[in-house]
């Protein structure tokens, strides 16, 4: 009963360091809610984990706007003769 | 022209093929071009109108692999007019290079078509796929000299004892980035930081933020557990975040 008294008392209390260990999981909305609760509780209070959430989610949204390279057509054909060529051989040699 | 050789050593979901060099598999590619253009046989392989078609089941992929597997080269051709595109993207986005990015998904390809035996249908044929891909870059990058991996201790958050941030106040500098940088500037700085990161875990941030799988697609594809995924993710993350913080001139932490 202590023990899960304790394990309240913390979850109404986070630290930065909680938070900073549950964004992962509260930009997944993988949270339960009586946790989530707790995270957007502490960041009413703390600007420090606003800044830091606000810069995450950020730098994770920059990293999703990087472009793909498309395969440029020179190297498609390149992988394909190499392909008929191998294909070809292994038959040959069959 | 270097081939696959090693399984990346945290894949332990489905054996790896034994990957031959080059040398053992024949002769060089030069010799071999010569020999294409003066046969007279005309492989299907490239002849896209044979084989534009998709495949949208689950009994479609298994006919696809079972035609692979009894070395099918219209197979071949479906499954690579299918996935290359998309396999490139993901060797280019951890080597950089196109032509290193080239030889990972002809070697890719190749083994497929030689290997296919190994593919025991535990998981989808795109995962195996992505998992011979991403082993394949990894496998490059190992031997390669030009690692550019830092520590990420001193650009991941730290706290005091009570569990507070220890410098205060966190800057917010999520709006200024695109002031101060150009579209390209900023791809490219965040290019540069993600070769800072340890090969798989780029590996995983491709995977996920550049690819959109999720992290149980992940871990079947580099033979991690869900939660190291997850936690490498974050990891990875924290430290691109105190990277673009010390660029901008803020405490990373």
């Amino acid at each position: 009963m202590a023990a899960r008294k304790m394990a309240t008392k913390v979850l109404n209390n986070k630290t930065c360091k909680q938070i900073t260990d549950l964004v992962y999981a509260y930009l997944n909305d993988r949270l339960k809610p009586a946790v989530k609760r707790d995270f957007q509780q502490h960041l009413r209070i703390c600007p420090d984990c606003v800044s830091f959430l606000n810069t995450y989610k950020k730098t994770v949204g920059m990293t999703r706007s990087l472009r793909a390279e498309d395969m440029p057509s020179k190297v498609r054909e390149n992988i394909l003769d190499f392909l008929r060529r191998r294909i070809r051989k292994t038959r040959a040699s069959a | 022209m270097e081939i696959i050789s090693n399984s990346v050593s945290v894949d332990r979901r489905e054996p790896m093929p034994a990957y031959q060099s080059m040398r053992e598999l024949g002769s060089s590619v030069e010799s071999e071009q010569a020999e294409a253009t003066s046969s007279e046989f005309e492989p299907t392989l490239g002849n896209t109108a044979v084989a534009k078609a998709s495949y949208k089941s689950k009994e479609d992929e298994s006919e696809l692999v079972r035609r692979l597997k009894a070395r099918d080269e219209q197979a071949l051709e479906i499954i690579f007019n299918l996935y290359s595109a998309k396999l490139y993207n993901v060797a280019h986005r951890i080597l950089g290079e196109v032509a290193d990015s080239e030889e990972v998904v002809q070697d890719v390809f190749w083994t497929a078509y030689r290997k296919a035996q190994s593919f025991r249908g535990n998981s989808q044929l795109s995962t195996w796929l992505y998992r011979l891909t991403v082993n394949a870059a990894l496998g490059k990058i190992r031997r390669s000299k030009k690692k550019k991996e830092v520590e990420y201790e001193e650009y991941l958050p730290k706290f005091q004892k009570d569990g507070h941030h220890v410098v205060r106040p966190v800057v917010d500098w999520s709006d200024t980035l695109d002031e101060r940088y150009a579209n390209q500037e900023i791809q490219q700085l965040l290019k540069d930081t993600l070769d800072q990161l340890k090969p798989v875990d780029k590996s995983i941030i491709v995977l996920s933020d550049l690819e959109g799988m999720s992290d149980k697609e992940i871990a079947l594809t580099v033979g991690l557990t869900v939660s190291a995924v997850k936690t490498r993710l974050h990891r990875a993350r924290l430290f691109l975040r105190g990277k673009l913080a010390a660029h901008l001139g803020h405490c990373p932490r």
